[in-house]
């Protein structure tokens, strides 16, 4: 009976958010936020524990490793542009990917954050589905990651244009790939207003970060700690 | 009949992903065994091993609803108080400058490499035109 109530309401609610992102797009009003605020917010004020809630959450959350593998069908749609662009695109990724990672990596080191926090923070810049799950590989807590993941997010999509301004970054292949690999999905979210070819650049960044990632974050953990 | 087929096509994608799931058990990697599915996959339509029309709508309708298979366990994060301490804190503003030095970082460097690039093919492109012009 709980499980058909949380898988029920979950979906309901998503839909609803969903519609009201759809009404006013902004990188704090995308579904993910605000179903996960809601559903937090109502397992909180009516004192249900998260087991509880999990025992229908758990048939969601099945769904993710074939999504996940769905994946494959946008990336292969767009090797085209991989072709075109190959080698500014995947050095770009690449340079992402480990300044994203000794960035934190050095910051955290200084902060004496200690190891969970470094394994659950590594993954930030992963598209969230990824992210949780390289996170879960290396000893992280995947719901954290999930958090920084949104933040790196909302930092891209926020703060993104003022760097991407302020630093004459002007070519739409390396917006596309800065914004895409460093703040995936919700990133993209704000590369829609600079054109099509920064869209699916950044998409396709996001993408190719996301396998990228699984690999280096588990070797970067292999190697630094 | 579009939802079966979808139905049977998430079936085609959940057989890639218990794929990974077996590769990642039988050689210990400690990589998700769902990024395995997703290269295992894309080599396939690659190769033509599998064709795109066998999985589009399947996957097309699970990407669409993909934010709501993670919801759950985001929604966790009410059992992590620890968010909300200094440390926790301090490690959202270490994301924060880390993400937006990323940015810059990554476009400067691919800006130019970028332009390389694109100079190298026009030179290409010129030599091959040359070479027409001179047959």
């Amino acid at each position: 009976m709980n499980e058909i109530i949380v898988v029920l309401g979950t979906v309901g609610l998503f839909m609803l958010l969903t519609k009201f992102y759809q009404r006013f797009p902004h990188p704090l009003t995308i579904p993910l936020v605000t179903t996960t605020l809601v559903s937090a917010l109502t397992l909180v004020i009516f004192k249900i524990p998260y087991e509880t809630y999990m025992e229908g959450g758990e048939w969601l959350q099945k769904m993710l490793g074939p999504a996940v593998v769905a994946l494959a069908y946008p990336l292969y749609n767009q090797r085209t542009i991989v072709m075109k662009y190959k080698y500014s695109i995947l050095s770009g990724i690449f340079i992402a990917m480990v300044t994203g990672l000794m960035t934190i990596y050095l910051m955290l080191k200084w902060i004496g954050a200690d190891d969970s926090w470094m394994f659950t923070a590594l993954p930030k810049s992963l598209t969230t589905p990824v992210a949780m799950q390289v996170s879960e590989t290396i000893g992280g807590i995947a719901p954290l990651t999930a958090v920084f993941v949104m933040l790196a997010g909302f930092v891209g999509a926020i703060i993104g244009p003022l760097v991407i301004k302020y630093g004459k970054i002007e070519s739409a292949v390396s917006r596309g790939v800065s914004v895409g690999s460093a703040s995936h999905g919700v990133g993209l979210v704000k590369l829609k207003d600079y054109g099509e070819q920064e869209l699916s650049v950044g998409s396709l960044s996001m993408g190719l970060t996301a396998i990228v990632g699984a690999f280096l974050c588990p070797l970067f953990v292999y190697i630094f700690m | 009949m579009k939802i079966i087929r979808i139905i049977v096509q998430i079936g085609i994608l959940n057989i890639f992903y218990y794929i990974g799931v077996g590769i990642v058990s039988l050689l210990n990697l400690p990589l998700p065994a769902s990024v395995i599915g997703l290269l295992l996959l894309a080599i396939s339509l690659q190769f033509k091993i599998i064709k795109v029309e066998y999985i589009q709508d399947g996957a097309g309708f699970l990407i669409g609803v993909l934010t709501l298979f993670f919801i759950p366990a985001t929604v966790g994060v009410i059992d992590y108080p620890q968010l909300w301490t200094t440390t926790g804190l301090l490690v959202m503003l270490a994301v924060t400058v880390s993400t937006l030095i990323t940015i810059y970082v990554t476009g400067s460097i691919s800006q130019v490499i970028e332009k390389k690039e694109a100079a190298k093919k026009e030179a290409t492109v010129e030599k091959a035109k040359g070479g027409v012009t001179v047959e």
